[in-house]
């Protein structure tokens, strides 16, 4: 039977198609909500879409690795290609030398994408209905050959000069403020500029600032003054359309104003530093070898919905593909020595994983 | 694993990176932080002596000792202190911090000795003012070894002393002047971390390529008075290194003093599951496939699968019992197996007083 027309039945599930976003490098999700890309495609993949627009991204730091550093480029780097406006601030006395830093797209032969999407045809499925599962199968993103909305960075390439040319960057030295205050009014400049309407949106921008309680600054032992900061940061960049993006390490700051600030967060994640050459990780982990961090998601944004988002783990390694695009993987248990017995504690990863798939109607 | 830090300070910092840092801890029940720092001190200037490092030269800032214990300790440990005035500076910030006694001496009040004059020291007078340290500490560095591309390394006496005098960010600012400066190579201080809080020591820790901790043997509350003893002589090194890769390295070994000589051995690995078992909290088994796999289970001949070719498909289904017919029969096939097969029928009698004629096998009635 030739199955050229659309089969509809009525019990076909209706997925609103949502809007396409005319702008590159913002894209519509659902809610009503609006992400811009972290510029890491397996991180966006987690959190659903990427950075809701008008939150408030936080990063714990380990003081033992740079991991933080990563996703600070790769997330400045997405801003700089889709061309959107980029707050900079460091706690240097020169953040500008940080842009030379900055990766570049990666041009690659060989698509990601194209090969999940070919390994899905090769889906055998040992039934007679085969020749009807073409109607069925979900439509293929589109892939503009121009700008896609998340690029894979390589991370040992820098970024094209044009880019960071200029003032397209804007960097503020966190050491020449001796307050607060007037990096809050460098911050409420720029998020000026981007107020949200109603209306269309007609540009994106993006703040990031580094290393935020820096030992160096001279607010440093002020801790609720640079509580009230963040507080007003986050009120700013509400009611704009920019995503903040503050890096912290969480044991410079005492320990209750670290739990309240990590509460202001709308996304919170975490980096983690593994130990070199140790024997136990190494067998508990496959593919330890190739791990560069550990990278733990506690919190995800949502606006305008109720309903929280339950991952299936919160734990992801950080490895580099080809030396060269940061990939975030599941982290694996290596093969368990069936003499030895003991395993550590992964039933309940497991059973959660599938409680959650069952609620997936 | 002490050697191995002398040799990372050695080493210095790439081009465009911060010089490496090394912060030393010890704490009153293991109060050996000097004599590590000053194992340290002199492998670095053995080996800036001997132009085997980044270094060309050395500026020790001295808190809490006086210019001539260096002088003292280098010419104990073999180091040529002729040639000191090429690769060493002191800057003395022992004998008069705050400039009390050149207050007091223009008064005429006392009458001091004279003060060392070396052309390796230089005093300082002022230490609560940050950014004159500073320039000294960077004067005293160029003027060693020239502007230019040769770098120098810093050593500063003990922190602690430092944090006295002024705010623990401004403390910080310099450290971290120092380490971003392009000509510095590697520095390293000392730091008694029981006479700071948690965050000071922490933001020290947050601003070193390197931690090493001075710890004593065991800390129960000893009452064993040869216990106490011992740790009066040993103890653990415990070091960790951040690699350029992001990983951290740790190592530990036990080191006893000898004399005021310090000796490090290597220490039987207790092993630590703590960390390993922290980090992995929910792992799951691994589902994906390796490539092997994904070709292996490409091979598989599933059943059902070319129903429309017609062809008849060999089925590995249990039994080897002998060529199958093609699958277009499928159901017959299947039943007839059942039939021929290993299940028995037993037959329970309702009750005793049944005619006994139902022993026989009830298909006998029928005329096949």
């Amino acid at each position: 039977m030739a199955s050229s027309k659309v089969r509809t039945s009525s019990f076909s599930r209706k997925v609103p198609a949502a809007p396409t976003s005319s702008i590159p490098g913002l894209k519509y999700g659902p809610n009503g909500t609006i992400f811009l890309s972290s510029g890491i495609p397996d991180l966006d993949k987690i959190l659903g879409g990427g950075f809701h627009l008008g939150s408030l991204v936080m990063i714990v730091e380990d003081t033992e690795a740079p991991h933080h550093m990563l996703l600070l480029r790769t997330f400045m780097s997405q801003g700089l290609i889709h061309n959107q406006p980029v707050l900079y601030a460091s706690p240097s006395k020169n953040p500008r030398a940080f842009l030379g830093t900055l990766p570049a797209t990666l041009v690659s032969k060989d698509d990601k994408s194209l090969k999940s999407d070919s390994e899905q045809k090769d889906l055998r499925i040992a039934w007679q209905y085969k020749k009807y599962l073409g109607e069925n199968k979900p439509p293929i993103e589109e892939r503009d050959g121009k700008v896609e909305y998340c690029n894979d960075f390589d991370l040992r390439k820098p970024i094209e000069k044009h880019l960071i040319a200029g003032n397209r960057v804007e960097c503020v030295s966190l050491l020449d403020h001796s307050s607060l205050a007037g990096i809050r009014d460098s911050c409420s400049k720029f998020l000026s500029q981007l107020p949200r309407y109603d209306g269309n949106i007609t540009s994106a921008g993006r703040f990031a600032i580094q290393s935020f309680c820096a030992p160096q600054c001279e607010y440093y032992d002020k801790e609720w003054d640079m509580l009230s900061f963040i507080r007003s940061i986050k009120s700013m960049v509400r009611s704009s359309n920019a995503v903040a993006f503050i890096t912290f390490p969480a044991s410079l700051v005492s320990p209750s104003v670290s739990k309240r600030w990590q509460h202001l967060a709308d996304t919170l994640l975490s980096v983690k530093a593994i130990p070199d050459e140790d024997k136990e990780l190494a067998t508990l982990l496959t593919g330890y070898q190739d791990m560069l961090g550990l990278l733990s998601i506690h919190k995800v944004a949502r606006f305008n919905t109720q309903v929280p988002v339950i991952l299936d783990a919160t734990t992801y390694s950080m490895k580099l593909q080809k030396r060269r695009s940061l990939v975030l993987e599941c982290l694996n248990q290596a093969p368990v020595d069936g003499s030895s017995g003991s395993s550590y504690g992964t039933s309940g990863g497991c059973s959660s994983s599938s409680n959650t798939g069952g609620l997936d109607f | 694993m002490a050697d191995a830090v002398c040799r990372v300070l050695r080493d210095g910092a790439l081009e465009g990176e911060h010089a490496t840092s090394l912060t030393i801890y010890d704490s009153v029940d293991s109060p050996f932080g000097p004599v590590v720092f000053d194992y340290i001190f002199t492998h670095l200037s053995s080996f800036i002596s001997s132009g085997k490092s980044q270094s060309r030269g050395i500026v020790l800032v001295a808190f809490s000792r006086s210019p001539s214990f260096t002088s003292e300790l280098l010419r104990n440990r073999g180091i040529d202190i002729g040639t000191s005035h090429e690769w060493l500076r002191v800057l003395d910030c022992y004998t008069d911090p705050l400039g009390w006694k050149e207050r007091i001496k223009d008064h005429g009040a006392i009458k001091t000795p004279l003060t060392e004059a070396s052309d390796n020291v230089s005093l300082c007078k002022d230490v609560r003012n940050l950014n004159h340290l500073f320039s000294l500490i960077l004067t005293l560095g160029k003027g060693l070894v020239e502007d230019g591309k040769n770098r120098f390394a810093v050593a500063i006496d003990s922190l602690s002393e430092m944090v006295r005098y002024a705010s623990l960010s401004s403390v910080a600012c310099l450290l971290s002047n120092l380490r971003s400066h392009a000509q510095v190579s590697s520095i390293f201080w000392l730091l008694h971390s029981d006479l700071h809080d948690t965050k000071a020591v922490a933001s020290f820790e947050y601003m070193s390529s390197m931690v090493a901790n001075v710890k004593p043997l065991t800390t129960e509350n000893i009452d064993n008075f040869s216990l106490l003893e011992q740790n009066y002589k040993r103890g653990h090194f415990h070091a960790s290194l951040k690699r350029r890769n992001g990983r951290v390295r740790v190592m530990r070994e036990e080191f006893f003093i000898d004399n005021s000589l310090i000796k490090f051995t290597s220490m039987v690995a207790a092993g630590e599951n703590a960390v390993a078992q922290s980090l992995v909290p929910k792992v799951q088994f691994n589902l994906q496939l390796s490539d092997k796999e994904r070709n292996d289970r490409a091979k598989v001949v599933l059943p059902f699968e070319h129903q429309e070719t017609g062809k008849s498909v060999q089925i590995y289904d249990g039994r080897k019992s002998g060529k199958h017919e093609s699958i277009v029969v499928p159901v017959e096939e299947v039943k007839k197996h059942e039939g021929s097969g290993r299940g028995e029928i037993i037959y329970f009698r309702d009750s005793d007083d049944e005619m006994p004629d139902s022993d026989e096998d009830p298909d006998d009635d029928l005329d096949i």
